[in-house]
């Protein structure tokens, strides 16, 4: 099985804080996969530092093959990414971002003009073109985010928290968007919280809890006949808090 | 409420300050120069002392108002010192309009910058009083001040909130900050039209007016230090509580005005992208020109840096005049202003990745090597030069003219895109030494992240500092003996500039994930 995304034993320390503490993530290729944990796993940590955003302690990654730390001119162009919070350069118009990320990967203007065009076509944001992107909403943003980050072809595609904030409309076009994607060979590896939506999306799946990869596979795999739901807060060992012991001051009068 | 407030601001600097050895040298800096302006301040204040009556109040007055006016000025032009509670992150606590306006009153005196100048202001006590009424009256009229500077420093920034919250206001006011600084130049300028040249006239002139300010009241309490004194001091106390009042009332509309929406209009596709070439390098500067037109900082920026030119050349026109132009530096005033702008503008390198903040991952994730970093900074420093170029060329031709000889304009114009290619070398170098975060929103609140203020001092320094004495051997004989140097000094900055764009992109492009953490650090 070729691999997308390889990392080992990848650890980022934050103070005394241990965030990620020796993950080995695997993606094949072609997959459709999702990073799933709950807050404070170490998901937004790990992709960051599998798109070379942020400087790992320890390990390695590679993708494609290609190291993202020795060799970064060959990963950068095979990735796309998508970061949390999604701060853009807010002062261009949603289409001036696009041609400038296109042209700053080297791709020629009539090329990016052109891509561009049909990308703000597929993600319903021909009328919004031309307004600042300070100016958008949540889901216009996460829109244009995807279209600059699939402008320039990647082979990989790493969206943290892609669906979050999004109405249902703009994220059933982003689900569209990536699902043709990956029909045609590339990868996805995006992190969310809903679980419903993983298991509806994604053929592969890995979890996280306090910086380790707790369970990694095909999603039939990793849920074992339970709903994802299930499987997970099994895996992360989160059941039984809400109703114990303790708050027995809420909600009485 | 004052305690939890107090603590929950020291807790605030102490929390910046954790980790990085940078900020805590930064933070140290700063607490030096406190420390140094308080004695200083203290010191000069108390000589006033050895004046005559008279004119120690009309020193007292000047200064209290000083004070006063720049406290209420510094925050919104906001060099990274004032890190005081954004109000709005307290609304949803169940506070009483009266707690939060305590509170937040104490938090702001919190700090090295608030005590330094309450010690300063105490020199007054010494200075100003003439026997032990006067130094009773001085204890109570001292704090009186400082208080004034506070609630009156709260007052215009929670009052300019509402503004400041949404887009479209924050970007006009962070460009009418700049008239505030033009006409804090005003008085300068009246003074430098040569009136009857009786410098020490006009100051007691303005002192006696200012005498009746509530800080000039202040000041002649204290050196009455009598019963009229107490007068004052009661009319100083009424208009500290009126001013708090006023602020309280202001704090309760800004905590509960709406978000103002954010409905932008649409911009022009621009027409002259196809006169860039057609690549990286064209793409850059396309968008750096963009951000140049668009963003509030980059406005500000090239107003002020217009504006200080202008008023350069005013002023020293007016000294000329004064001085009957018989050994008038005319040269001096062709190069003068256009130098001062040029480093002006090229200051403004010295944080370039800052403007870009937390977007700026859209460009470490496209960057593969470091000459990708190299032709982002080249394509700044140009996209910067295709505006400051002709600004500073136009500043040099009026000063020239002003001076009296229009050939001065050339080596003039020379020697200022060369001033300005030794700040762009030296601040490229800066952005990557010492990065620094801007608040996402340009606010009244501070210049730079939390904690982040050495970076900003260092970094604005640094580049100042090295580009002022790389100048030396280009301006030394351009100025004195011979002009056709600067033509060396065109090529030389030229040279700096891609030099230190050239280290700068080795140095930052091994270190772009802790530049990108640097400049996106949450604000």
């Amino acid at each position: 099985m070729d691999e997308a995304v390889r990392t080992r034993g990848l650890v980022k320390r934050f103070g005394q804080q241990t965030a990620v503490a020796g993950v080995d993530l695997m993606v094949p290729k072609g997959s459709f996969a999702g990073l799933v944990g709950p807050n404070g796993a170490g998901k937004t940590t790990t992709l960051s530092m599998c798109t070379g955003l942020l400087r790992p302690d320890y390990g390695s990654i590679a993708i494609d093959g290609f190291d993202v730390w020795t060799d970064p001119l060959s990963v950068k162009s095979r990735i796309g990414v998508l970061p949390e919070g999604l701060r853009l350069f807010e002062r261009l118009s949603g289409r001036e971002l696009l041609l400038y990320n296109g042209q700053l990967r080297g791709i020629p203007r009539a090329q990016v003009q052109q891509r561009a065009e049909e990308l703000l076509r597929v993600m319903d944001l021909v009328d919004a073109q031309d307004k600042l992107v300070v100016d958008y909403s949540t889901g216009m943003r996460k829109k244009i985010g995807l279209a600059a980050a699939l402008l320039h072809n990647p082979e990989v595609l790493f969206l943290d928290e892609p669906f979050e904030g999004v109405d249902p409309v703009s994220a059933n076009t982003l689900v569209e968007v990536l699902q043709r994607y990956t029909g045609s060979g590339s990868t996805v590896i995006f992190s969310s919280h809903v679980m419903d939506l993983v298991e509806r999306l994604c053929d592969w799946v890995s979890v996280m809890s306090q910086g380790h990869i707790v369970a990694q596979g095909p999603v039939a795999e990793v849920r074992q006949g339970r709903t994802l739901n299930e499987a997970f807060l099994d895996l992360v060992g989160a059941r039984g808090h809400g109703d114990g012991e303790g708050l027995s001051w809420l909600g009485s009068r | 409420m004052i305690g939890t407030f107090v603590r929950l601001k020291l807790r605030l600097i102490a929390g910046s300050l954790r980790g990085e050895l940078i900020r805590q040298l930064g933070f140290g800096f700063s607490i030096f120069a406190a420390v140094i302006c308080a004695s200083l301040g203290f010191l000069l204040f108390s000589l006033a002392r050895f004046g005559a009556a008279d004119l120690a109040v009309q020193v007292g007055a000047v200064v209290f108002t000083g004070a006063v006016l720049s406290w209420m000025i510094v925050p919104l032009l906001a060099f990274g010192l004032d890190e005081t509670l954004d109000p709005s992150r307290l609304a949803l606590f169940p506070l009483t309009t009266r707690q939060l306006a305590t509170g937040l009153f104490a938090a702001s005196a919190t700090g090295a910058w608030p005590i330094a100048s309450l010690v300063a202001l105490f020199g007054g006590v010494v200075g100003l009083s003439r026997g032990l009424g006067g130094v009773l009256i001085g204890l109570v009229a001292v704090p009186l001040v400082f208080a004034l500077c506070l609630v009156a420093s709260r007052l215009v920034t929670t009052a300019l909130s509402g503004a400041l919250r949404s887009r479209r206001g924050r970007d006009l006011l962070a460009v009418a900050v700049v008239f505030v600084v033009l006409l804090t130049q005003l008085p300068n300028l009246v003074l430098n039209r040569g009136l009857p040249g009786d410098g020490m006239g006009m100051f007691r002139a303005a002192a006696d007016a200012l005498r009746w300010t509530p800080p000039g009241l202040a000041a002649h309490a204290i050196a009455d230090g009598g019963l009229i004194g107490v007068l004052d001091l009661l009319i100083l106390a009424a208009v500290v509580l009126l001013l708090g009042w006023l602020w309280i009332l202001a704090l309760r509309a800004a905590l509960v005005r709406p978000d103002a929406s954010n409905q932008g209009g649409s911009v022009r596709r621009s027409r002259r992208t196809g006169l860039l070439p057609d690549s990286r390098l064209g793409a850059i500067i396309a968008k750096e020109l963009k951000y140049a037109r668009r963003e509030p900082r980059g406005r500000v920026a090239w107003f002020s840096a217009a504006a200080i030119g202008g008023i350069m050349l005013f002023s020293l026109n007016g000294t000329q005049n004064a001085q009957d132009a018989v050994n008038a530096p005319g040269f001096g005033l062709a190069v003068g202003p256009a130098l001062i702008a040029a480093l002006m503008i090229g200051v403004q390198s010295a944080n370039t990745f800052g403007i870009d903040g937390r977007s700026l991952w859209m460009n470490a994730v496209a960057f593969g090597s470091d000459r990708d970093v190299r032709t982002d900074f080249a394509g700044r420093q140009l996209a910067n030069f295709l505006i400051s170029g002709p600004l500073l060329a136009v500043i040099s031709v009026i000063g020239a003219v002003l001076g009296g000889n229009l050939l001065w304009a050339v080596p003039a114009t020379l020697l200022a895109w060369c001033m300005l290619g030794l700040a762009m070398g030296t601040g490229a170098l800066m952005s990557v030494l010492s990065p620094y975060t801007y608040p996402e929103r340009m606010n009244a609140f501070s210049g730079a992240a939390p904690g982040q203020g050495g970076q900003a001092f260092v970094a604005g320094f640094g580049a100042l500092f090295g580009a002022g004495l790389l100048i030396l051997p280009v301006l030394i004989p351009t100025v004195f003996f011979a002009p056709w140097v600067s033509v060396i000094g065109a090529v030389y900055g030229a040279a700096v500039a891609w030099g230190g764009r050239r280290i700068a992109a080795k140095i930052g492009f091994r270190r772009f994930p802790e530049l990108l953490a640097a400049v996106s650090r949450p604000t």
